[in-house]
């Protein structure tokens, strides 16, 4: 007899009641020091954001907690499949504001972790149409883009002795003698494999098993040039232990700062584009405080200084013109001045496939070796 | 009454926090897994799954690493904890704070130190090409031999403790009986020292071997990420494949092999159940 586990339903209905009850028990300690307060402040003063860590500057935190009396709280996670175990799980309760990938609105949404978003209440009007509407999540039912990145690759043109053009440049670059054993590739599976399967001409979300492993296997070939598949370090790339690495246009703007030599380049025929976008959890507590820290996040000048602060582009309309002057290799916070924005494609997760996609990434991770 | 009780409390923790989600891994080691969820059941795919081709190859490569690392880690802190116990006289006690001391600091920042240490450009190279040890970049970083340097040092604390604790109770009448009865230096180590150091190295063993099996974050942060080991692994199919009962079945090996080699070390040292007059 199978009994099927779900890791959400009844556990979870506890464990937010538990959550309420501990959350009032802070709050009944404090009722001294909010009966000395105004009585127009809300009870809810706390928001709960999970994010990936250092994505919202402070100063903008700071100002948005004097203007509506809310601190924001903020847990992090540093890959979207914790991010999905977490909110899959009776420990995901308690969280108002999510920030997922692009590749995984589907699945929170397919598993009612996020909750559909109130277009009355927000203003879409000042966004970037082309960030809008796309095919992860249609209409923008579930997400919100807060901001953008394009998978490209960094190079010293003198180390590898030329342009980089296309993957398969990228690939070949990565084989000869004095760039193998100095490369960097991203740890996410679909931007290793994605390689792979733009050079053989498929599409990564429909892409076949059979095409998976063939994809795999090649760049499993390719793995014995591989130093370290570990964050982007531009100190790396800086003193020249890496010469050729797979990156996002805002690591690699960091190591262009940090060294001018070196090359960027969006390689064709195709590349990734992944947006990062607000989500409102299903179990939020707190929707007035969530919209509100939506509101104040989507305002224009608050989105220009969060892209001057992360060096991630916002998902604001005309944002190139609006960065101050001081910004150093701004054009590299939009990927540079050559991207063909029809030619980039975003991962959506597949629980057909990303089985697969995970176990071909552990084994070009193997054949590594080291 | 109040010794039962005060002996209930850190059961009941043991059983709370360690037996229960054991037993749970356990069990779900043997269900069905779909993405995002766990079926219980009673299969033992997993098992196969974990013990064929790729992952029996990471298993096994794990073990030769935990093996590799812990033989380095012993042979760096048997003469140091050596010294320490016999030698060091009234520094004896200034010396174990000493290696004790590093174990203030976070684990995490001791290894990424070891990343500015050994980075081209950095420290250590500065230090080799000074003493004309080295020309040329220094590129460890991001190599196995990063990551047994890592492992070596983070470790070493853990491995000199035990030694130094038998090494100090051996008598040192032994060694003067020996060297009357006409043994030599060597002699004098190899044939009394060295075998009455057995529960200590076996302990030393057991305390760093045990996690370098399951050892994930040094060969992240200072091996490139290269190479999948057990850690690596079993971390991978919870979190990025969301395969709970494969990972499950992968941590139950490493379980098992944990046991075995615990119930090894027992036999090694049968009869050491006191060590000093």
């Amino acid at each position: 007899m199978n009994n099927t586990m779900k890791m959400s339903g009844d556990m979870r209905l506890a464990r937010r009641s538990l959550l309420k009850l501990s959350a009032a028990l802070p709050l009944a300690g404090a009722l001294p020091l909010l009966i000395g307060e105004s009585r127009a402040a809300s009870a809810a003063t706390q928001l709960n954001i999970y994010s990936w860590p250092d994505y919202f500057a402070q100063d903008d935190l700071t100002a948005f907690g004097k203007a509506s009396g809310v601190t924001a709280n903020i847990a992090t996670y540093n890959a979207n499949e914790i991010m999905f175990a977490k909110l899959n799980s009776p420990a995901g309760a308690g969280f108002d504001i999510v920030i997922p990938s692009s590749g995984w609105i589907r699945q929170l949404a397919q598993r009612k972790l996020i909750r559909e978003i109130d277009h009355d209440r927000l203003d879409l009007g000042a966004l970037d149409k082309s960030l809008l509407n796309r095919d992860f999540d249609p209409g923008n039912k579930y997400s919100i883009p807060k901001d953008w990145g394009v998978l490209g690759v960094v190079y010293d043109p003198a180390a590898v002795g030329g342009e980089i053009r296309t993957w398969q440049d990228f690939l070949d670059a990565g084989a000869k003698p004095g760039v193998s054993g100095r490369v960097r590739l991203t740890k996410s599976a679909s931007e290793t494999l994605g390689p792979a399967l733009w050079i053989a001409g498929k599409d990564w979300n429909k892409a076949s098993e059979d095409e998976i492993r063939a994809a795999g296997d090649q760049m499993r070939d390719f793995a014995k040039h591989v130093k370290t598949f570990a964050a982007f370090d531009p100190a790396a790339l800086a003193s020249g232990a890496i010469v050729l690495a797979q990156a996002n246009q805002a690591a690699a703007r960091n190591a262009l700062i940090q060294n001018p030599k070196l090359k960027w380049v969006v390689p064709g025929p195709r590349s990734e584009i992944w947006i990062d976008n607000y989500a409102i959890a299903s179990g939020a507590t707190n929707l007035d405080a969530a919209y509100d820290f939506l509101k104040f996040f989507l305002k224009p000048d608050v989105q220009v200084r969060e892209t001057e602060y992360l060096g991630y582009p916002a998902a604001i309309a005309g944002l190139r013109k609006k960065l101050g002057p001081d910004v150093k290799q701004a054009s590299m916070i939009f990927g540079g001045d050559h991207v063909d924005f029809d030619a980039l494609t975003s991962f959506i997760v597949d629980p057909k496939t990303i089985g697969l996609y995970q176990e071909m990434q552990t084994r070009v991770m193997a054949a590594a070796g080291g | 009454m109040t010794d039962d009780l005060f002996a209930a409390v850190p059961t009941l923790w043991l059983f709370i926090f360690f037996f229960a989600p054991l037993a749970l891994t356990a069990a779900i080691s043997f269900g069905h897994s779909s993405f995002g969820d766990v079926a219980f059941g009673m299969t033992l795919d997993n098992y196969r799954t974990a013990l064929s081709g790729f992952y029996r190859v990471a298993f096994l490569r794990t073990l030769q690493f935990a093996a590799t690392g812990c033989l380095l880690c012993i042979v760096v802190a048997f003469p140091a904890a050596f010294f320490i116990a016999r030698r060091s006289g009234r520094f004896e006690k200034a010396a174990i704070v000493l290696v004790l001391v590093p174990y203030f600091t976070s684990f995490l920042i001791r290894v990424m130190s070891w990343q500015i240490l050994l980075s081209r450009g950095g420290p250590g190279e500065a230090l080799l090409h000074g003493l004309h040890l080295y020309s040329g970049p220094l590129d460890l970083m991001d190599t196995k031999t990063a990551v047994f340097i890592g492992m070596v040092y983070s470790y070493l604390p853990i491995a000199i403790v035990p030694l130094y604790v038998v090494l100090r109770r051996i008598p040192v009448a032994l060694e003067d009986a020996g060297r009357d009865l006409g043994a030599g230096r060597f002699s004098t180590f190899f044939l009394i020292i060295l075998p009455l150091a057995r529960p200590g190295i076996a302990t030393a063993i057991l305390l760093t071997g045990v996690p370098m099996l399951g050892e994930m974050v040094i060969p992240t942060l200072l091996g490139g990420d290269r190479g999948v080991l057990m850690g690596q692994a079993i971390s991978s199919q919870y979190i990025d494949a969301q395969n709970y009962a494969l990972g499950s079945a992968m941590a139950m090996l490493v379980l098992v092999s944990v046991g075995v080699l615990v119930a090894l070390l027992a036999r090694f040292t049968r009869g050491f159940a006191e060590t000093a007059p």
